[in-house]
């Protein structure tokens, strides 16, 4: 077995990974931890932002909880190559860390629209907490904020800078909002809905560039219409961060491909979270899933095989959330398959709106959308995730939901889903709380 | 441990379990508050409370960015207040629909089992809900095939 574990990133599929070591091992290995930041939660961030937690909430692992698991951190430091022949990993200090198997979790970056002034003062991203100290220094009740993007990342934090008192502008270039997380119908709800609490959204428009105006940013768009603003925030995508591994062996396409034990390539190189490449549940091909449940799945399945065990992975189920002044908006799996059977219901007074997805009798897909405070929105949520990713057959329940998209829950409990999922485990064994030292502290 | 074993041929749907389980979660006798909830079947002539299996994988816990579920003394999965921000992953995670989310407080709310002693069983004048030591199980899935054939034959 092997006895000297490296972890590369402090991230969600980092912390996972080294509980999972330390709760699965039989004899005691050591731990190495290079994390760039101190690991902290980036889904917490927009709750930082609205000052609805302190900063100390955020922190995932705190220098005393890491010397509790055992584990030399190396904080504050980047990996900048590895040497899969030689089994040893270079830091940016120079500092070699040799490994006999290691786990490469590095996560993602913000990137910013290509134009002139996109590195300018006044103009942030939203993704490392250094980043959220940065736009918390600069908003203030009555900041006008202009958001470039209007992906989940956006949204995540529209809550937190109305709650701020500030007046917001959304802009983005696809047609809609939310491209990547519902459909045009769902979209169209959740742009009236943000007209409707204030929020300004212009789809459509391609920001050319951000230039000073007194201090203040203007920024200017192909279809004219210039805005400006105190605050600029770039919400315009991630990208994996993998540069530093291009020398090393380990085989890339989108993210690093990994096999069913998320094994690199290089059978002693693992990779979780956003950087991987690995198995999707409902397609069975391999796809880079970069949300917190996939790192958190991979991050555990990394670690029990680290610590010796042998542990498939049956895929990730991309599972998205947002809260929008008080409308949930959540889509799973395949909601974008164009071959798929699909029924939908709208009340746009709510507004509500269910979307469902079959192959087959199975439940391949779904977007849900509804006021949190109607309690079927919250409950519904869950059972689409559990129809989807048991994918039961639906049998005759299938027609009765495309007559009744909103009915889910006899559906959900007439097809047995709960018998389909309870002996669902991702470690196959009961999983452990997060312990008597709370993960975070 | 213990778990909320459902015995759904013998719920009548009075929705005792309900009111003493909001109660005893927020204080407030109100359904919407309740983390178990009766479901009808057949044309409201069949009724079977739902809620948390505390299942082996605990979705909801494993999900949590910040360690805010854990496992309780008796073994249910429970919320921690002071540490949840209610950023909903587990409501999205959890694939049973048995997370609750409260908008006033921006806390998730589940059952956990009352510390021990859970409200609904207490509350059940039929014994339609029992707290027992057994293994969870679906309990209200033959139940409800049974007892849905009517909405399957698209009378209403």
């Amino acid at each position: 077995m092997a006895a000297r574990h490296l972890i590369i990133g402090g991230g969600t599929a980092g912390m996972n990974a080294i509980r999972t070591i330390r709760e699965e091992e039989t004899e005691r290995s050591t731990i190495t931890l290079v994390s760039a930041e101190r690991p902290y939660s980036r889904m917490v961030l927009p709750y930082y932002l609205d000052r609805s937690i302190a900063e100390s909430h955020v922190f995932t692992a705190t220098p005393k909880v890491l010397a509790g698991w055992g584990v030399t951190a190396h904080v504050g430091k980047r990996a900048t190559a590895l040497d899969t022949k030689a089994n040893v990993c270079t830091l940016d200090d120079g500092t070699k860390v040799e490994y006999d198997d290691c786990l490469i979790a590095t996560g993602s970056s913000a990137v910013r629209a290509p134009v002139p002034g996109a590195d300018g003062p006044g103009v942030h991203s939203f993704w490392t907490l250094e980043q959220a100290r940065g736009v918390i220094a600069q908003i203030r009740p009555g900041s006008h904020v202009v958001m470039v993007g209007a992906g989940f990342i956006a949204f995540t934090i529209l809550n937190s800078i109305l709650a701020l008192g500030a007046t917001l502008t959304i802009v983005e270039m696809a047609p809609r909002i939310l491209p990547r997380m519902i459909d045009d119908t769902g979209a169209g709800l959740v742009e009236e809905w943000l007209k409707r609490h204030g929020v300004k959204v212009r789809t459509g428009v391609r920001l050319t560039k951000i230039t000073d105006a007194k201090g203040r940013q203007k920024l200017s768009f192909t279809t004219g219409g210039d805005l400006v603003a105190d605050v600029v925030i770039m919400a315009t995508g991630i990208r994996t961060n993998l540069d530093w591994l291009k020398d090393s062996g380990v085989r890339v396409n989108q993210g690093i491909v990994v096999d069913e034990h998320l094994r690199s390539s290089v059978p002693n190189v693992y990779a979780a979270g956003d950087v991987a490449e690995g198995r999707d549940l409902i397609s069975g091909a391999n796809a880079v899933h970069a949300i917190e449940p996939t790192a958190q799945e991979h991050g555990r399945v990394v670690g029990a095989n680290m610590a010796g065990k042998t542990v498939s992975y049956r895929g990730s189920l991309i599972i998205n959330i947002v809260e929008v002044c008080h409308l949930d908006v959540a889509s799973f799996g395949a909601w974008e398959d164009a071959r798929a059977e699909t029924a939908s219901g709208v009340k746009a007074d709510r507004p509500a709106y269910r979307k469902l997805l079959w192959r087959g009798e199975r439940l391949v897909g779904a977007i849900i959308l509804g006021p949190s405070s109607d309690i079927w929105t919250t409950n519904d949520v869950g059972m689409l995730k559990g129809l989807v990713q048991s994918g039961v057959g639906l049998g005759r329940w299938k027609a009765h939901l495309k007559a009744n998209p909103f009915d889910i829950k006899p559906a959900f409990i007439a097809t047995k889903t709960t018998s389909a999922l309870l002996p669902e485990t991702i470690l196959g064994r009961p999983s452990k709380a997060p312990g008597e030292t709370p993960v975070a502290v | 441990m213990s778990v909320l074993r459902i015995h759904p041929e013998k719920c009548t749907g009075c929705l005792r379990c309900e009111l003493a389980c909001s109660y005893m979660q927020t204080g407030d006798y109100q359904p919407a508050k309740s983390v178990i909830r009766v479901s009808p079947f057949e044309g409201h002539t069949s009724y079977a409370p739902y809620t948390c299996t505390q299942c082996a994988e605990g979705w909801c816990m494993t999900a949590c960015p910040v360690g805010a579920i854990t496992i309780s003394a008796v073994g249910a999965k429970d919320v921690l207040d002071d540490r949840c921000v209610g950023c909903k992953l587990c409501t999205i995670a959890c694939p049973y629909g048995t997370m609750f989310y409260d908008p006033a407080t921006r806390k998730a709310f589940k059952c956990n089992l009352c510390g021990g002693d859970p409200a609904c069983a207490e509350a059940c004048p039929t014994a339609a809900i029992t707290y027992e030591d057994v293994a969870t199980g679906d309990w209200l899935g033959d139940f409800a095939g049974e007892r849905t054939a009517r909405v399957l034959s698209g009378a209403r």
